[in-house]
């Protein structure tokens, strides 16, 4: 009963972020706060078991599907804007930027991580801290378009530099969720002991295909005139299924509900039909996924934890930022790169969350508690001092006209 | 077709014992509410095609895929997997109120109040006679006297009084109907739900005694009957009036206010022991006829339903025991045969002495015919009443039931295409 309860109250509790998420078009670290939905996170945080255990452990586990149903969907709807006539409107170079930039920012938080996790972890076996800093390594690869789409409406200026902060921070979850795919296809541990390869990559494959295949069954589903309810139908129950099966086998539900999204979005020609679908069940369903992911957080405080985030930050905003004129000279890139300009990239959004917590729901460890607390602080910081240095960056470039 | 074919061998391949070491059996629940959702809506479609009810499709593909037959999903996860009931049974309640307009209804009232006494009277009159004269029949549920035999007819009986307001609402919203015998149809039973609750908790009592003379009659039955109506009934017009002032004064993201007073209600009346099906009636039924906005209310109900309404009668179809149809199989056929005999009968008297018209008489029986929540429900109080029946009431009531909510709801569409009311609601 308290489940019911619960899940009354988050619905609730969306309805009421939902009118926060609609009204508020500013670009103040608060206003963010709520724009993005992360104080939800806190929320989750005070009625789950550390708080008012109004979402104990037992509600929580009854309300699991809606956590595999948040991860899916947010798989599914990056999926489906990685639409081909989208992406074709963006040069190579941009695109080259965005692997270079992913690639430079995975090195660099991967260095750093795997040293701090050595430190400070010495008596977790090895394969396990090695995993953990290639986790932590893709988290800081994702970044979220909400702030720069914010800013869109709210600062000056409309230049390239935002146009291509756009693009790079919609495309760079792509590259995350790949990554992320391939660590949960091959780390496995103790079932992969043997034949690693071998059986990593037929778990790449079926979690690639299957998703794949459903996608084009969707779009044979959608094909026909079909109402709109039943549309709703077809998409919560392949997410759902998707995602599902992905946790089932401890594989990557992002990844799986991305690629059902890609397949859906370049087969079909109903995204008119789909999209407002879409937006109006987004923002409740990721609102309660945020709740949740609050109140599933073992939240813990000491200075290992501390050190991490310190660590990881600080290697994420290195290579976020001082191989950018690096990066220009490789690709040739017509407008200078500024290593300030990286400051543009510090959000994550939904889709860092996601990431941080499908790996802990997928390998549920004393370590991947850790890395939770540490990936939600570190995107909560990120998110604090997002906009303001996303300001400073945008402001300072146009600034120097070199737009 | 293919579709679902290839949803069914996708979960087969999945359920598969030689992948069982390379997966997390925790993580099974997600999978498989994804699975139950797709392949019942496709096998209601398929259904749909031979001119039967989509409902009936989600009922049997929940029965096919529950813990009797293929396992896909096991008793654990159709328990929980059961969060959904609540919302889903507030929602049609509100759905139900919802289509009651009184200026519709008040020509009818004579007709409705006379089928629900006619058809109480006889149905609870004909599981007596049932139960007195062959008193055998119950010996099963250790009723040795005439005196237990007339207890447990008059819980049978009342509990076969009951209609199923969800199957109900859901075939008419199905069908598209509109007229006279859609508002008769869903008028009586949801009437009769107040008549058969009132009467059940009568019973109990009664039975009580019958069984055990040495504890007395429990005359605070009736103070917790008047609170419960009373209360749900205050409720109701509580959440009536919220959703008239939100429809006015608020107007945004409707589907997720709807939803969160369908589970907020559903919560409350089982903390305070109400009951949720009458406040959201009550809710439904103000919001109807004492504002202007009872088309939007049902617009934005319509808009979230479907994945609801799939869930909810595919898990009612899994949560079936087949176990308890396989066990008193015969004696369960006997009483939905009786029931429906006793229908028939209780229509035709109600609807001759209302002076309704001879197609209503003959007819209007089939649409009463569909059983589901309340009965089991009921079935359920009384195990906890009986512990010594050791299930057998409890078997015996959901093999009617599983009988009555499979020819239900076909009877109930044949009905409404017969006499011209499907497809007549845009």
């Amino acid at each position: 009963m308290r489940a019911i309860y619960a899940f009354g109250l988050l619905i609730l509790l969306a309805f009421i972020g939902t009118r926060f998420l609609v009204r508020k078009k500013s670009l103040s670290t608060l206003n963010y706060l709520f724009l993005s939905g992360f104080v939800y996170i806190f929320l989750g945080l005070y009625l789950g078991h550390h708080g008012l255990n109004i979402l104990s452990l037992q509600v929580l586990a009854a309300l699991d599907p809606l956590v595999s149903l948040g991860l899916g969907w947010i798989g599914f709807l990056f999926g489906f804007q990685l639409e081909r006539r989208y992406l074709r409107r963006f040069s190579k170079n941009a695109v080259g930027l965005s692997v270079l930039k992913t690639f430079f920012v995975f090195l660099c938080v991967f260095g750093v991580m795997v040293l701090s996790i050595e430190r400070l972890f010495p008596e977790q076996p090895s394969y396990l801290r090695f995993g953990m800093a290639l986790a932590f390594a893709l988290l800081a690869t994702v970044n979220s378009p909400t702030l720069l789409n914010a800013a869109a409406f709210v600062l000056p200026s409309r230049g390239d530099y935002l146009y291509l902060a756009r693009f790079l921070t919609s495309v760079s979850g792509f590259w995350g969720i790949v990554g992320l795919s391939l660590l949960f296809s091959f780390w496995h541990f103790p079932q992969f002991e043997t034949h690693l390869i071998l059986r990593g990559t037929l778990f790449l494959c079926v979690s690639t295909l299957v998703p794949a295949l459903l996608g084009i069954v969707f779009h044979f589903l959608t094909k026909e005139k079909i109402s709109e309810k039943e549309i709703l139908v077809y998409v919560l129950g392949l997410v759902f299924f998707v995602s599902g099966a992905a946790f089932y086998f401890n594989l990557s539900p992002l990844y799986s509900s991305l690629i059902m999204g890609i397949v859906y979005s370049n087969f079909t020609k109903i995204q008119e039909k789909l999209y407002p679908l879409l937006l109006s069940t987004e923002k409740p369903i990721y609102i309660i996924f945020l709740i949740l992911i609050g109140a599933l957080w073992e939240f813990r405080w000491d200075w290992s934890l501390v050190l991490l985030v310190a660590a990881f930050l600080f290697a994420r905003i290195i290579g976020s930022t001082l191989p950018l004129p690096f990066c220009r000279l490789l690709l040739r890139y017509p407008h200078p790169l500024p290593p300030i300009y990286g400051f543009s990239f510090l959000s994550f959004g939904g889709i860092g969350v996601a990431v941080a917590v499908s790996l802990k729901l997928a390998y549920p460890l004393a370590l991947t508690d850790v890395f939770l607390s540490v990936a939600l602080l570190a995107i909560i910081v990120s998110e604090l001092l997002g906009p303001k240095a996303l300001k400073i960056a945008i402001l300072k470039l146009d600034s120097q006209k070199v737009t | 077709m293919i579709a679902l074919v290839f949803i069914f061998l996708l979960m087969l391949l999945l359920k598969n014992p030689t992948l069982l070491p390379f997966t997390n059996p925790d993580q099974s629940t997600s999978v498989a509410l994804g699975f139950i959702l797709i392949f019942a809506f496709l096998f209601g479609k398929q259904l749909e095609r031979l001119k039967l009810p989509q409902i009936t499709g989600f009922i049997l593909a929940g029965i096919i895929c529950g813990p009797y037959i293929l396992k896909f999903l096991d008793t654990e996860q159709v328990a929980s997997l059961q969060l959904i009931d609540g919302l889903a049974l507030s929602l049609i309640a509100l759905t139900a109120g919802g289509e009651m307009r009184i200026s519709r209804l008040k020509g009818r009232l004579k007709a409705i109040l006379s089928l629900v006494v006619f058809q109480t009277v006889f149905i609870i009159g004909g599981f007596v006679v049932f139960g007195l004269v062959g008193l055998n029949i119950f010996s099963f549920l250790a009723a040795n006297t005439w005196s237990q035999s007339l207890a447990i007819a008059l819980l049978l009986g009342a509990i076969a009084t009951a209609t199923s307001p969800s199957t109900t609402i859901a075939i008419i919203t199905e069908t598209k109907s509109q007229g006279k015998y859609t508002d008769l149809i869903l008028s009586v039973a949801v009437v009769k739900d107040f008549v058969v609750i009132v009467l059940f908790a009568l019973f109990l009592s009664l039975s009580s005694l019958l069984f055990f003379p040495d504890q007395g009659f429990d005359v605070s039955f009736l103070y917790h009957i008047l609170r419960d109506l009373g209360g749900s009934m205050l409720l109701g017009i509580l959440v009536g009036g919220g959703i008239i002032f939100y429809l006015k004064y608020i107007q945004r993201e409707m589907i997720i206010f709807i939803l969160g007073i369908a589970f907020f209600t559903y919560q409350i009346s089982y903390n305070y022991g109400f009951h949720p099906l009458l406040i959201c009636l009550v809710g439904g039924f103000l919001v109807e006829n004492f504002s202007p906005h009872g088309d939007r209310l049902i617009q934005a109900i319509e808009k979230s339903s479907l994945p609801v309404f799939v869930i909810f009668f595919a898990i009612s179809g899994a949560s079936l025991n087949l176990k308890a149809l396989q066990t008193s199989w015969m004696l369960a056929l006997i009483c939905v045969f009786l029931r429906g005999l006793l229908k028939f009968a209780g229509t035709y008297a109600g609807a001759r002495i209302a002076r309704e018209e001879p197609g209503v008489r003959r007819s209007a029986w089939k649409g009463f015919i569909s059983q589901a929540g309340v009965g089991l429900g009921l079935a359920v109080l009384v195990e906890r009443a009986f512990p010594t029946w050791e299930g057998g009431f409890l078997s015996l009531v959901v093999a009617v039931i599983a009988i009555n909510q499979i020819i239900g709801p076909i009877l109930l569409q044949k009905l409404l295409i017969r006499v011209g009311e499907a497809g007549t609601k845009s």
